[in-house]
């Protein structure tokens, strides 16, 4: 189904994102074959001039890529009303194989901009360009993530056929045992709404000890346990606080949220949730950095910071899920 | 690491940089913001026709069940209501006398169309859509809004219409459809079930179509494949499919478009790219000095990147204002005819954009980031001008 205006945005979004990867991924091959700081040739120059262009390239190819990801999720909602059967962005994305990889793959991709940014904020913190060829080969990695998101859009819009029957939320994320187009099976809901808040204890507890001292353990811990804590966060807005904030106990739906009925709320409930995700993983990552090129005060200074967002956006990102649920256990209803 | 306050005086710098070269820069934001104002009044205009025939169709029956023969649609005899009184679930069975009236002074087509109100469970509710007037007792007819004004005159009490048989038959003003409905009823006449019989001269015991009512919305699939199994000569349609269909044809056509906008978009793309990279001398002088008084290359391209910002949201909400202004009040005449069908009586439809993020995001996508993305090598070019161009 290209020939629609959300089919056609999304497929100009990535590929100009991917020409934008390409052409820093040139510079990253060339950067990597010939890179010598002691030379004052035109080359290293010419080299030096282009690293600037490779590091804006990237930073636009995230912004594209975080808009590419909102506007998949938005164009899934609308293609929803024309597959029929399907009544929802969930629908609409499991109408073939593709759409659910092409989701992850574009969150995934998010992420890799991000860290990629992160590590060149650091390398140009330093005259010596210490970070340099591990900058380049991770860029050059990332281009074939970028490709596989691209061929998987491409595929899932292409196989989008407005006749094929799929089943809409109330299927697939219900609770009837035995359906086969069950997503998420019978969680029960007291275990993990107690395993949600828990960890979220957990991680303000970590982030705000880090905040005082960073412990190098501590800190890969506490980026494990953010891992593991997306996942429970994903799981339980399904299962738990969705139906709360539709007030329909059988709508499980992790996307309707996003709509403009519920006030746009999940963009403030992902948009919490997935940026304190990348500072608390991120800080862990910065832990890979050796210490020996001498970019330590650098690192911890963005560790701190990482933890403070980290931190807060958590606590922002628990307040704003839980609101419905709590308002509706202590009022007992929507609260006027 | 990049402080609030540096990047507010570099807006500052972009803005009055922008300023100095206001020929050019109100050049690019006046063929950017007709590119905008184009693809955002197509994506407008099908939305508001969408949602009208959404919110039209929220009264339509849940299924519709039409005889075939041949692979045509004929007319249905009235027998097979009864086949389906052994189906639980089914409110009522209204039938429905439909058909197409050509006027030969106007030549226009015309919808004629005779139910019992009475016998639909939410029948009383069609005097919601009459504007003036009441539901049509015998030899009496509610008019579209269309058809009034063509028919009646506006002020005719009774005029008359021909039989096959050329023979007249007369008929008396009992109202008008009100002007929401016309994507709908603009050329539609509502009469009794007898009177459009007689108009068409069609036998007694038939209709034109079976609607079927169904008390509990979700079991409407359930009955439609009933009621296929039990009349397979007929073809059972859902309210859904219908809304579904007309969605998709909506969708298709506005793709289509864009599709021929798309040209224009890279038209405008390429002499947006044209105008960034042609650095006159002066502006080289500017770079070279900046980068003089201790600007860094990072630093023209943040300057750049905020003149790009810049003159993209002005371009943006300048065509996206026009195109709501072109929607709303100009009734998207430029693009009407390519999403409505092309019949002789258009619907003088009212109407209603609504400003939505998912939309805004759509055409953001679409028209923003292919400009950033076409003057970012360009404006690297200019910031890599060395220190020293401006001595030679």
């Amino acid at each position: 189904m290209f020939l629609s205006a959300w089919s056609l945005a999304l497929s100009l979004l990535s590929l100009v994102a991917l020409i934008l990867t390409v052409i820093a991924t040139r510079t990253a091959v060339k950067v990597l074959r010939w890179w010598d700081p002691a030379s004052d040739s035109n080359r290293q120059i010419r080299l030096e001039n282009e690293t600037w262009l490779s590091s804006t390239l990237v930073q636009y190819g995230m912004g594209f890529q975080i808009l590419s990801l909102l506007l998949f999720v938005l164009a899934a909602d609308h293609f929803s009303q024309v597959i029929s059967g399907a009544m929802c962005a969930t629908g609409a994305l499991t109408a073939n194989a593709y759409g659910m990889p092409t989701l992850l793959l574009k969150i995934l991709g998010a992420f890799f901009y991000g860290f990629w940014i992160v590590l060149h904020g650091f390398d140009i913190r330093s005259e010596q360009y210490p970070l340099l060829k591990a900058k380049y080969i991770a860029l050059v990695c990332l281009l074939p993530l970028l490709a596989v998101d691209v061929v998987s859009q491409t595929l899932y819009l292409a196989n989008l056929k407005p006749d094929i029957i799929t089943s809409c939320c109330a299927v697939v994320f219900g609770e009837g045992g035995g359906d086969s187009g069950n997503l998420l099976g019978a969680v029960p809901q007291g275990t993990l709404s107690m395993l949600f808040y828990g960890i979220a204890l957990v991680l303000v507890f970590c982030g705000s000890f880090l905040l005082r001292c960073l412990h190098p353990l501590l800190l890969w811990l506490n980026g494990l346990v953010w891992l593991l804590f997306v996942g429970v966060s994903l799981v339980a807005i399904t299962t738990i606080f969705s139906s709360y904030i539709y007030a329909m106990p059988y709508h499980h739906c992790p996307f309707c949220i996003l709509k403009p009925e519920y006030g746009y709320i999940g963009l403030l409930i992902y948009g919490t949730l997935l940026p304190a995700a990348f500072f608390g993983i991120s800080g862990a990552l910065a832990e890979l950095i050796p210490t020996r090129i001498g970019l330590d005060a650098v690192v911890h200074r963005f560790q701190k910071t990482a933890m403070l967002l980290s931190t807060l956006l958590l606590v922002l990102f628990v307040l704003v899920v839980s609101y419905h649920f709590v308002v509706y256990r202590l009022m007992g209803g929507e609260g006027g | 690491m990049i402080s609030f306050a540096r990047q507010l005086n570099l807006i500052d710098y972009s803005l009055s940089s922008l300023w100095r070269r206001r020929g050019k820069s109100l050049g690019v934001m006046v063929v950017f913001a007709g590119v905008i104002f184009l693809l955002a009044s197509f994506q407008m205009t099908t939305r508001a026709l969408t949602d009208a025939a959404a919110d039209l169709l929220a009264y339509a029956p849940e299924i519709t069940i039409q005889k075939m023969t041949a692979g045509r649609q004929e007319s249905i005899p009235l027998e097979y209501q009864e086949k389906l009184s052994s189906i639980w679930g089914i409110r009522a069975i209204t039938p429905r006398v439909w058909g197409y009236y050509f006027n030969e002074i106007s030549g226009a087509n015309y919808t004629i169309l005779g139910l019992d109100p009475h016998s639909m469970p939410l029948g009383d509710q069609l005097g919601q859509a009459i504007d003036t007037g009441a539901l049509p007792e015998a030899h009496e007819v509610v008019l579209g809004q269309g058809v009034n004004a063509e028919v009646a005159g506006g002020d005719k009490s009774i005029f008359s219409l021909f039989r096959p048989d050329l023979s007249l038959k007369a008929f008396a003003l009992a109202g008008t459809f009100k002007a929401e409905t016309n994507l709908l009823t603009y050329d539609t006449l509502f009469m009794n079930l007898d009177d459009a019989r007689d108009l068409f001269a069609m036998a007694e015991d038939m209709a034109t179509d079976l609607c079927v009512t169904v008390a509990n919305p979700s079991e409407v699939s359930t009955i439609a494949k009933k009621i296929a199994a039990l009349l397979p000569d007929t073809r059972v349609v859902t309210r859904q499919q219908v809304q579904k269909t007309y969605q998709a044809v909506f969708g298709w056509r506005s793709g289509f478009a864009s599709i021929c906008l798309l040209t224009a978009l890279a038209s405008f793309i390429i002499f947006a790219w044209d105008k960034a990279s042609g650095l006159t001398p002066e502006e080289r002088k500017e770079i070279s000095v900046l980068k003089i008084i201790g600007w860094q290359t990072s630093d023209v391209l943040v300057l750049r990147f905020w003149e790009g910002v810049i003159v993209s949201l002005v371009s943006f909400v300048v065509g996206y204002t026009l195109a709501y202004i072109h929607v709303s009040f100009f009734e998207a005449s430029l693009f009407r005819p390519i999403l409505l069908g092309w019949s002789v009586l258009h619907p003088a439809l009212r109407l209603r954009p609504s400003v939505e993020l998912g939309e805004t995001l759509l055409i953001l996508c679409l028209t923003v980031v292919p400009y950033l993305a076409a003057t970012v090598i360009p404006a690297w070019r200019a910031a890599i001008i060395p220190a020293d161009s401006a001595l030679n």
